[in-house]
């Protein structure tokens, strides 16, 4: 017995510990939350039964209903679009900023370090911002394309179908590059100059070092950050709600902006809470993928 | 001296028994409201609590956009405050869910708050099933702005008084040259679209709970010709009414419909004459319709102090007589006489404002207002970005409609 106890503090027990406190505060605080959304999914609620978790079944009537809503085919399609377009934008925008960075010159890690800003803005503020910029008569964005003679005419980037979505997506960009950029400078750094000089001894010119030594070094670095990436475009709400409110007539819709609104606008909480778990399906195959990698950073 | 001891031993009783209520502690009432500090709701719960000291009454202010789920989340939990200001298309669902207090008798015993002496449009808004559910806060109602500098120069006289003139007066005053539009207003997806667009169905014959008649039809079609000829800016779908109102304000814009809350900006920041008018009507002698905006009192029906909850909502509307001059807002009362203010502009701005009060409809009632409100902001961006017909967006509309009501 007593040498049970006291692998509590050397030994398995330890590990137990060091596992089971985090594990328990997630179930908590986390997996409690997920629990009742995916409760409420099987139900019927409305805002007065909002506060009992005994309420009528419904069985699979919510999935049935959202799924074969009009909305929900174009709503998702957005979402992925919305989720490919910000992770390709931000991985190659902060790629490539973190390997000029690289470069060591004079103030290369003060100039980094401002890049932080867009990271540290709150969304509602970024959104803003960008609700300004993306104006359709008095934009700045307009007014600098057509001085350049990009464009003829204004754009309205908000109320067009055909840019409305895009709009958030080059929003959104702008606000997750940073954080792509800080952590591919990161993983960058980790590599050992040596390999750079010797493969460079061996006649490799610039892009076959590349390709040969810093994208096989840096594959978890990318798997983590891509995985990241996912789950931060698939939190992104605050654009919406600040650039186009997910208009005009669904175009720019997310379904995470959707969730909100049908629980909160419509108060039909059974509707979001079936939208959320179809999502938060997306989110665990994403988190699988990212385990994956990270567990290929240990190897590494 | 037997009769000098009895008499003092009543006059002990008397004076313990009639300062008793002065010893026991108030009883409070949980009033919550978006109002902010410089707003009624706060200020007139402090003169309350100033003027008495048996009803201490809470002010708690919350933020628009959880107006209503912050009070159903403690609605759901039963610790709903007594007092609470609701946006008045959602009386109706409050009401339908049987969560509010029944003020009809209340209301009708009163020597204070006269039913009658209200518009017709804020009291609908607060009835639902032929009972009284709310007591109007203040009220609020859209009309046309226009820029009488612009409208000199054009050599426009008056204003536009049916929608073929404010057609013409647009595309006179529209002017892409000077980044000038003809006109101003929001038909974003949000209750503000909802708001903006039931007076022209309203006018055109149509209404809430029948949007795809012919005067559904022909206002989806009059707004959509707006939109398509450009005499207002293509952002007109995802601004809101407070936005558009700024192009106007800045002179981007020669007319704009919106509401009394922004006189206060129009009168500080507008460097041009303006005046308001009724908004135009679809063909002359035709019905006139108008929004109602703004909140109602309603009292939960799991407050513990129905009676004093009441007494509270009778003083506020007691103050209604100064709510324009204190608060630039306006009473719901139609009998209220409104003081000159001084300037000129907004004098006039006032009367048409209550004129146009007498017309306005509220929206809903309905249980179900939220979705019926979604259903009609789908079908004017639908229509608006050219995704169907304003016909087939309206149709598609209606039949989420007549699932919700019927």
């Amino acid at each position: 017995m007593r040498n049970r106890l006291s692998t509590l503090w050397d030994g398995r027990g330890f590990d137990i510990i060091l596992i089971g406190v985090p594990l328990a505060f997630l179930i908590l605080i986390s997996g409690a939350a997920i629990l009742y959304n995916v409760i409420m999914s099987f139900q019927e609620v409305d805002m007065f039964s909002l506060g009992s978790i005994i309420r009528p079944f419904a069985g699979l009537e919510n999935y049935k209903r959202i799924l074969s809503d009009p909305q929900t085919w174009p709503i998702f399609g957005n979402t992925l679009i919305f989720v490919l377009g910000s992770i390709i934008g931000q991985f190659v925008l902060g790629f490539g900023l973190a390997l000029f960075f690289q470069q060591k010159f004079p103030g290369s890690t003060y100039i980094r370090g401002l890049f932080l800003v867009s990271w540290v803005m709150p969304g509602l503020v970024a959104g803003a911002i960008w609700n300004w910029l993306l104006s359709g008569d008095f934009g700045v964005i307009n007014y600098i394309l057509i001085q350049l003679g990009v464009i003829d005419t204004q754009i309205f980037w908000r109320s067009n179908p055909d840019f409305a979505l895009w709009s958030v997506i080059i929003a959104n960009i702008w606000l997750g590059t940073s954080f792509n950029m800080i952590l591919l400078s990161v993983g960058l750094s980790a590599i050992p100059q040596d390999l750079y000089e010797a493969a460079a001894l061996d006649g490799a010119g610039p892009l076959r070092r590349f390709f040969t030594i810093t994208l096989p070094m840096m594959r978890a670095t990318i798997g983590a950050l891509l995985s990241l990436g996912l789950i931060f475009t698939l939190q992104q709400f605050d654009l919406f709600a600040s650039i186009t409110n997910g208009g005009p007539n669904n175009a720019s819709n997310v379904a995470q902006y959707w969730a909100w609104q049908l629980s909160f606008n419509e108060f039909d909480f059974a509707g979001g809470a079936t939208v959320s778990v179809l999502m938060i399906v997306i989110v665990v195959v994403a988190a699988a993928f990212y385990v994956r990698s990270t567990r290929g950073e240990v190897r590494g | 001296m037997k009769y000098l001891s009895a008499l003092v031993c009543a006059s002990a009783i008397a004076t313990i028994t009639l300062s008793a209520p002065a010893f026991a502690a108030p009883v409070t009432i949980n009033l919550w409201a978006v109002d902010r500090p410089d707003q009624p709701a706060p200020q007139l719960v402090d003169d309350f609590n100033a003027s008495q000291d048996e009803i201490h009454v809470e002010y708690r202010q919350i933020q628009f956009a959880d107006l209503m789920s912050d009070v159903m989340r403690a609605y759901a939990v039963g610790k709903a405050p007594d007092i609470y200001a609701v946006d008045v298309p959602f009386n109706a669902m409050l009401a339908s869910k049987g969560a509010l207090l029944d003020l009809t008798d209340m209301a009708e015993t009163s020597d204070v708050i006269h039913v009658d002496d209200y518009y017709a449009g804020p009291i609908a808004s607060a009835t639902w099933d032929g009972e009284l559910y709310g007591i109007p806060k203040a009220t609020n109602t859209i009309a046309l702005f226009y820029n009488e500098d612009m409208f000199k120069a054009a050599g426009i006289d008056t204003p536009p008084a049916t929608w073929d003139e404010l057609l013409e007066d647009a595309r006179k005053l529209n002017d892409p040259s000077k980044e000038v539009y003809g006109l101003a207003f929001s038909a974003q997806a949000s209750e503000q679209g909802t708001f903006q667009f039931l007076p022209w169905v309203q006018m055109a014959g149509g209404s809430w709970d029948k949007v795809n008649g012919p005067g559904g039809v022909e206002a989806l079609t009059f707004w959509k010709q707006i939109l398509d000829e450009g005499l207002a800016s293509p952002d007109t779908i995802s601004r809101s009414q407070w936005n558009s109102m700024s192009t106007f304000i800045t002179g981007n814009a020669a007319m704009a419909i919106s509401g009394p809350w922004e006189l206060d900006r129009l009168s500080k920041e507008a460097d041009f004459n303006w005046k308001l008018a009724l908004l135009p009507v679809e063909k002359e002698g035709g019905p006139r319709s108008s929004a109602i905006g703004d909140y109602n009192w309603v009292v939960f029906k799991s407050t513990k102090h129905p009676e004093e909850a009441f007494k509270v909502l009778e003083y506020m509307a007691s103050q209604d007589k100064d709510m324009y001059q204190r608060f630039g807002q306006l009473p719901a009362e139609k009998d209220i006489e409104i003081p000159s203010t001084g300037d000129a502009e907004m004098d006039q701005a006032l009367k048409v404002f209550q004129e146009q009060l007498q017309y306005a409809q509220p929206r809903g009632p309905s249980a179900e207002w939220p979705k019926v409100s979604k259903a009609i902001q789908n079908a004017l961006q639908a229509a608006l970005t050219g995704d169907a017909t304003p016909q087939e967006a309206l149709d598609q509309a209606q039949s989420q409609i007549d699932k919700l009501v019927n």
